[in-house]
């Protein structure tokens, strides 16, 4: 019975230990080798000027790509918005076969770690990245340097794009390696305008009003129902968001304050949570939310709750993103009976500036055969300000939009009336664009089929956000950020907690954050950013 | 010479002897290997083959460059992180608690349920304890979320407040003082009702006889309950318990749609711990950092299952692996 035992053990020891050395021995991994390969192909295409220029010179003699692999999220016409209509239509204006990978909206960056794991060969020639992957990725070889190819574009040559900020704004350590179709886009504060009405108020300009203007809202009758103090002034997702930038359901009273790292005026990275201004906006964020100001709930709502309080007018005030959804927002509330008109705030004195989100951008992976042709057919030409741009904006004709004669919705259109069609997912709804804002274009288009189309709430609010927005920084990804931030973030959000809801001083919460690492773990990641 | 030639002819013999047997065996119960085969490939190559990836705990991986071996330095971290700990420590109180819980409140019900006369009353009142185990955590925790509201739409914190108990709502799930209570509470409510099936069967079982031998002796409900149903049920009790023992670590879901920032010390369990690790450090994740805590948590379990396993064959003469 012993020796069975031990041999068992034996047997089981031998399993793991074999495991763990084939698995671990890095020179056996082909992947390694590919990667190593494309990655100083990368660096060659990005580091030499002189190649840059022969590049350039080579601009119109791009050669046009077969066929082009893309991994995309839900934000392109999904298989029941009918997607062969729009990769048909694609086909029809290249020449070019297309092949879509669209794995589920949700599970997509599961997705797209997996097909990186499972080695170059299946890499797609390009996908949809967001700001913290893109990062990532890019530091890790996994992406091509798109920098000439912009460059050297027509694109960038015709003039015509109006967002080359928030092009190099995507750029690491001056390289692009992915490239925003459209603004990144970000939150703005609405405020009913039946309560400031109700309140005798005008719309807020300073933090000292706004908060004159929450107290009012939680405990006067905005809503006038009769009853005083049954509504209250804001609500948000969270009191910090989980995703970058991480203050912008709040941002009258997180102000100038940021919870992670920023570079300086001066170039030297830091960490926001660590500075004055961050424990200030903390005591602002406490006291609103002991007076009642702050929905009580906010720590655990989602956007979806607060959208439903909004609706059934619960509070008045609601930091959410500009544009589409201010026209959302407004017929929702008119769904419930209520008045739906928002008034738009510009951003207080106090917060100066929104901060607009870093965009999704369209990258080519390192191992992709024809990169620039890739670049120059599928990226470029989403910008063209022509078909193409109306089919990545809009969608197909007569299956997503239409200038047709017809009724749809309810809603009647005249010969000529540009307007959405009803969803084939959804029926009932229409359209509302496709994978390209255009209200967050980067390109002035002249010929905009559906710009007459868009509501005017919609325009006047994305157009002071437009005015009034300072672009989230690109963190770049290091190795102390992956080993530390997620225990750094999760304690961060916890003391921010601990502060605002449980009532806690604030030297206390600080004094945590030492005794629990996150001081140190804070200088090893600032560190490392410059030390790059 | 005569040793090592005795010693073979031993061996030969055993090897044919093992063998023959084994081959006329299988060939004899063909049909039923063949049946066995889809399961074996099955367990194969969903249960097995992803053991391979364990090698990832003692290597760096971002899933794009080869996984670089750093023998245990993955453990070394973990080991030396707070959170970890903290993790680790409240899986274990969490699970334990929520068994015991959940198992003792499933006798109680149990027992409830079989002292009703009316069968149709009976059956009606299992079909809706049985109910809440078929909704999903996420409707769970929305459902409960607006139950244990701190504003005036939260139905405990109104019936508190109207009783004169409370001034003004308490934040039950925002609150490091009750998020572990609401929890319990929360899973009670949830899978207490599945878990008297197996009670239920177990006193079906036992004979009417009995029964009716102690009420002839001037037995009441109670002394009945005392002498007949529980003893019944005490090895019923603690098989449940041993077998739900070997899976404490394995709690995730229904922590993760009910923790926020405010409970993160209280609430985190070592899933949870790993998913924040993978998906909330704004970088690449390092698969191999989350691998290893993924391993030390399965050690733990294996641990357990070992554990139950001795106590098992303590308790009741058998064991369960």
């Amino acid at each position: 019975m012993k020796v069975k035992k031990m041999l068992a053990a034996g047997m089981a020891a031998t399993m793991v230990a074999s495991l763990g050395l084939t698995g671990c021995s890095g020179s056996s991994n082909d992947s390694a080798d590919t990667n190593t390969q494309a990655n100083s192909e990368t660096a060659a295409q990005g580091g030499d000027s002189a190649e840059t220029e022969a590049d350039a010179s080579a601009e119109s003699d791009v050669e046009k790509p077969e066929k082009i692999k893309i991994m995309v999220d839900g934000t392109v016409f999904t298989q029941a918005n009918a997607r062969d209509k729009f990769e048909a239509r694609w086909e029809e204006l290249t020449g070019i076969d297309l092949e879509i990978i669209q794995p589920d909206h949700d599970a997509y960056y599961d997705v797209v770690g997996q097909t990186f794991a499972s080695g170059p060969e299946n890499w797609p020639d390009a996908m949809i990245l967001s700001s913290s992957y893109y990062t990532g990725y890019a530091e890790e070889g996994a992406l091509w340097d798109m920098t000439a190819a912009w460059e050297n574009s027509d694109l960038k040559a015709s003039g015509r794009v109006t967002g080359e900020d928030v092009i190099e704004n995507m750029k690491i350590d001056g390289q692009l390696y992915g490239f925003p179709v459209t603004r990144g886009n970000g939150c703005i504060t609405y405020v009913k305008k039946a309560w400031l009405d109700n309140c005798g108020l005008e719309a807020p300009t300073n933090y000292e009003e706004y908060l004159a203007m929450l107290e009012a809202f939680t405990t006067g009758d905005p809503d006038g129902n009769g009853v005083n103090g049954d509504t209250y002034g804001v609500s948000a997702a969270g009191i910090i968001a989980a995703e970058a930038p991480y203050t912008n359901y709040l941002p009258e009273f997180y102000q100038d304050a940021y919870s992670s790292f920023i570079k300086g005026d001066d170039g030297v990275w830091y960490d926001g949570f660590t500075q004055d201004n961050f424990k200030d906006a903390l005591g602002r964020l406490r006291e609103a939310y002991a007076a009642g100001y702050i929905d009580k709930e906010s720590l655990t709502n989602g956007t979806n709750d607060c959208r439903n309080k909004f609706y059934e007018d619960k509070f008045g005030v609601f930091t959410y993103w500009a544009g589409t959804w201010n026209t959302n927002l407004k017929t929702n509330l008119e769904a419930q009976g209520l008045d739906g008109e928002l008034v738009a705030l510009p951003p207080i004195a106090e917060l100066g500036a929104y901060t607009e989100r870093n965009s999704p951008v369209w990258c080519i992976t390192a191992t992709c055969e024809n990169p620039e042709g890739v670049f120059k057919y599928l990226i470029e030409s989403m910008l063209d300000g022509g078909d193409m741009q109306t089919l990545w904006t809009y969608g197909v004709e007569d299956v997503h939009w239409s200038t047709k004669a017809e009724t749809v919705c309810d809603n009647t259109y005249e010969e000529g009336q540009f307007h959405f069609e009803e969803s084939l997912e959804r029926p009932g709804t229409q359209y509302t664009k496709a994978h390209i804002d255009p209200m967050l274009s980067i390109v002035t288009w002249e010929n905009d089929p559906g710009s007459a189309a868009i509501p005017e709430e919609s325009k006047n609010s994305q157009q002071i956000f437009n005015d009034n927005c300072v672009q989230a920084q690109l963190v770049p990804s290091t190795e102390e950020m992956a080993t530390y931030n997620g225990d750094l973030t999760t304690l961060k959000n916890s003391i921010i907690a601990d502060v605002v809801v449980q009532g806690i001083s604030i030297d206390e919460a600080y004094a945590r954050f030492e005794s629990e690492g996150g001081a140190q773990w804070s200088q090893m990641i600032v560190d490392s950013l410059n030390a790059q | 010479m005569s040793k090592k030639g005795k010693g073979s002819a031993v061996a030969v013999n055993a090897a044919g002897e093992n063998k023959r047997p084994l081959l006329v065996s299988l060939h004899y119960y063909r049909g039923f290997y063949v049946m066995f085969l889809p399961v074996l490939i099955f367990a194969v190559v969903f249960h097995y083959l992803p053991m391979v990836g364990i090698r990832y705990a003692f290597c760096t991986y971002k899933g794009i460059k080869a996984p670089e071996f750093i023998g245990l330095g993955n453990f070394e971290k973990m080991i030396s992180m707070p959170g970890f700990w903290s993790a680790f420590g409240n899986t274990l109180v969490i699970s334990i608690v929520k068994l015991l819980l959940n198992t003792f409140m499933a006798v109680i019900l149990s027992i409830l349920l079989n002292e009703l006369r009316n069968l149709k009353f009976k059956k009606f009142a299992q079909t809706v304890v049985y109910l809440p185990h078929f909704m999903s955590w996420v409707v769970t925790a929305s459902v409960f979320t607006l139950i244990l509201s701190p504003t005036n739409a939260g139905l405990v914190n109104s019936i508190l407040i109207k009783l004169g108990i409370l001034d003004e709502g308490v934040y039950f799930l925002g609150s490091q003082d009750w998020w572990r209570p609401m929890y319990y509470v929360i899973n009670v409510w949830k899978d207490t009702g599945w878990g008297t099936i197996i009670f239920m069967a177990t006193l079906s079982g036992i004979s009417p006889e009995l029964y009716e031998a102690a009420s002839m002796d001037g037995a009441g409900r109670w002394n009945c309950m005392r002498y007949i149903t529980l003893p019944a049920l005490a090895n019923t009790i603690i098989t449940v318990l041993i077998l739900n023992l070997a899976k404490i670590m394995n709690l995730f879901e229904s922590v993760f749609v009910l923790q926020n920032d405010a409970v993160v010390k209280q609430a985190d369990v070592l899933q949870t711990y790993i998913y924040t690790q993978t998906f909330n450090s704004g970088a690449l994740p390092d698969y191999g950092y989350t691998t290893a805590v993924g391993l030390a948590s399965s050690i733990v379990g294996c641990i357990l299952v070992l554990v139950c396993n001795k106590a098992s064959y303590k308790v009741r003469g058998r064991g369960i692996v």
